[in-house]
C-alpha cells in the first residue's frame, strides 16, 4: 500500500520523459490516412431540392423582366403586325429573339457534359481515382497479420531502416511484415512521426502521388497486440499506431504489387477491421 | 503632541514685498525659503515694433483666402471623380421602364403559401439538425487527435513536442470544388478572342 503510493507520487514528481521506462514495450508505427475530397457537388436530397425550387421561385416572381424578354414581346407584337399587314417592312428584323433562343438551345445540346458516373463506377474499379466523384475515399492497401490480411491504412514503423530491414527478414521467415517489426527499438533515430509519415506515402505510393499531410500532430490513434509468440521474439507487446491525416492533392499510386483500393466511408466499414474502423472512423468527416 | 506640533508648524507663509523681491506671487509652506531667484535675469530689451502698411496686411489675407479657396476646389473636384460601381447603380432606362417589366403574377393563393411556410419551417429544423451533426463531428475530430497526443505524450515526450509544432506547409491553403459536373477528359477549349469592354477610369 505504501509502496504503491510512493510510487505514484514518483511517477506524479519525475518528468514523463524518465517514466517511460516501463516494462510495457510497444512499437510505434506511423500511419497515413489519404483522403480524396469529393470532386463534384453530391446530389440534393428530396428537401433540399424542394427547397431550392421554392427559392428560385420566389426569386422568379420578384424579378423583373430581362431585355430579351422584353425584346421577345416586342417581336410578337410585330409578328401580329405583319400578320395584319399593317407594318412597315424595313421595320422586319432579321433574326427574331425566338431564333436567337433555338440557336442558342442547339449550341447547348451539341455540348456533353462529362458524365458524373464515370467508367470506373460502372466497372466498380476500387484502384481507381475517378470513381464515385461525389464521395471522401480513403486510400487502404492490404496487408498481411499471421495468416490472415487486412485492408488498413499505409503503416510502417517510425525508423525507416528498421523497416525495409525487417521487410527481408519477414519474406524469409514469415511472409508476413507486421509481425517482426522493430526488434528492440533503438532511440537514435531521429525521425519524428510527421516524418515517417512524410516518408510513408513516398514508399507506400511512389513519388508521383502528392498528397497534404495536415498538420505534425496525429489525428487518430490505434493500438493492437501482437500474438504471444511474436511478443516473446521481438520483445515488445504490441504496436501503437499514430493515424496522421493527408488531404489527395494529384497524381496516381504508382507503386507496383501494392494491393490498395481507394474506398468510401460504407465500403470502409465493410472492408476494416471492425476495432480498426472505429479508430479510423473517429477523425473523418461524416457523410450522408 | 507631536502631531499637533507638525501641524502648527505647517501654515502658509505669505511674505510681504519688502522681504520678498518676488513680491507676493509666490507663496510656500516652509519658514524659511531655500532658492531665490534673481528676476532681473528673465528681463530681456523690448523690440523695436515694424509698422507694416495696412494695404499689404489686406493683400496677404486675400493672398491667402484664395489658396485655401484653391485648394478646397481641387478637393471637390477629385472627390466627383470616384470611380462609379456599375452594379450598385441602376441605370435610368430601368427606372424609366419600371411598369413594362411588371411581371405579371397572380396573388399567390392560401394553399401554396401554407405550403411555402411549412417548407421554410422544415428547412430551418434540417439545417439546425445539420449544423448540431457538423458540431459533434468536430467535436469528435477533435478529441480523437486530442487521444492520440495524449498517447504520443506517454510514448515518449521529445515526439510529443515535435508533433504540437505549428505546420507551416499548410499556409497558403488551396482547395478546388466540388462543381457539379467533371471536368471533360482531354477537352478541346474552342479558340476565342475576348474584348475588354469594361470602362477605364483614370
Amino acid at each position: 500500500m505504501l509502496l504503491n503510493t510512493i510510487r505514484t507520487v514518483n511517477r506524479a514528481i519525475l518528468p514523463r520523459s524518465y517514466s517511460t521506462v516501463s516494462p510495457e514495450k510497444w512499437d510505434l508505427f506511423t500511419a497515413v490516412c489519404i483522403e480524396r475530397k469529393p470532386v463534384i457537388t453530391p446530389a440534393l436530397n428530396e428537401l433540399e431540392k424542394s427547397y431550392y425550387k421554392y427559392l428560385q421561385d420566389v426569386e422568379h416572381e420578384r424579378s423583373f423582366k430581362s431585355d430579351f424578354e422584353v425584346r421577345m414581346e416586342l417581336d410578337k407584337k410585330q409578328a401580329e403586325l405583319i400578320k395584319q399587314g399593317t407594318a412597315d417592312a424595313d421595320v422586319v428584323v432579321k433574326q427574331t429573339a425566338q431564333d436567337f433562343l433555338d440557336a442558342n438551345n442547339e449550341q447547348l445540346n451539341k455540348f456533353k457534359f462529362a458524365d458524373r458516373i464515370t467508367e470506373a463506377d460502372k466497372e466498380n474499379n476500387q484502384t481507381s481515382l475517378k470513381r464515385k466523384l461525389d464521395k471522401h475515399l480513403v486510400l487502404v492497401t492490404k496487408q498481411k497479420f499471421g495468416d490472415k490480411s487486412y485492408y488498413i491504412l499505409p503503416q510502417s514503423p517510425r525508423n525507416g531502416k528498421l523497416d525495409k530491414h525487417l521487410v527481408l527478414v519477414t519474406k524469409q521467415k514469415f511472409g508476413d511484415k507486421s509481425y517482426y517489426i522493430l526488434p528492440q527499438s533503438p532511440r537514435n533515430d531521429s525521425e519524428t512521426l510527421r516524418q515517417a509519415a512524410e516518408r510513408l506515402l513516398k514508399d507506400y505510393c511512389g513519388n508521383d502521388l502528392k498528397a497534404q499531410i495536415c498538420g505534425n500532430a496525429p489525428t487518430g490513434f490505434y493500438k493492437y497486440k501482437y500474438p504471444h509468440t511474436v511478443q516473446e521474439k521481438s520483445g515488445s507487446l504490441g504496436a501503437k499506431v499514430f493515424i496522421y491525416f493527408a488531404r489527395y492533392r494529384k497524381g496516381d499510386v504508382t507503386k507496383k504489387g501494392l494491393d490498395f483500393k481507394w474506398l468510401d466511408r460504407i465500403e470502409l466499414k465493410k472492408e476494416l477491421h471492425p476495432n480498426y474502423h472505429d479508430s479510423v472512423s473517429q477523425f473523418l468527416v461524416d457523410e450522408e | 503632541m507631536s502631531l499637533i506640533n507638525l501641524f502648527s508648524s505647517f501654515r502658509l507663509s505669505f511674505r510681504s514685498s519688502v522681504v520678498c523681491p518676488l513680491g507676493s506671487r509666490s507663496f510656500y509652506t516652509d519658514k524659511y525659503l531655500p532658492f531665490w531667484t534673481t528676476p532681473c535675469l528673465l528681463a530681456e530689451p523690448l523690440k523695436k515694433k515694424k509698422r507694416i502698411d495696412p494695404a499689404i496686411i489686406k493683400a496677404r489675407e486675400e493672398r491667402r483666402k484664395k489658396r485655401l479657396e484653391k485648394q478646397i476646389r481641387r478637393l471637390e473636384k477629385n472627390a466627383r471623380q470616384l470611380k462609379p460601381i456599375e452594379e450598385c447603380e441602376i441605370p435610368l432606362v430601368l427606372i424609366n421602364e419600371k411598369k413594362e417589366r411588371q411581371r405579371q403574377v397572380g396573388t399567390i393563393n392560401v394553399e401554396e403559401l401554407e405550403k411555402r411556410v411549412l417548407l421554410e419551417k422544415k428547412w430551418a429544423l434540417y439545417k439546425k439538425e445539420q449544423h448540431l451533426k457538423d458540431l459533434k463531428m468536430l467535436d469528435r475530430i477533435a478529441y480523437s487527435q486530442q487521444k492520440a497526443l495524449d498517447e504520443l505524450r506517454n510514448v515518449s515526450e521529445e515526439l510529443y513536442q515535435e508533433a504540437i509544432q505549428i505546420d507551416f506547409h499548410l499556409i497558403p491553403f488551396e482547395s478546388v470544388g466540388p462543381v457539379s459536373t467533371p471536368a471533360i477528359e482531354n477537352y478541346d477549349t474552342p479558340d476565342g478572342d475576348y474584348q475588354d469592354i469594361s470602362k477605364k477610369w483614370d
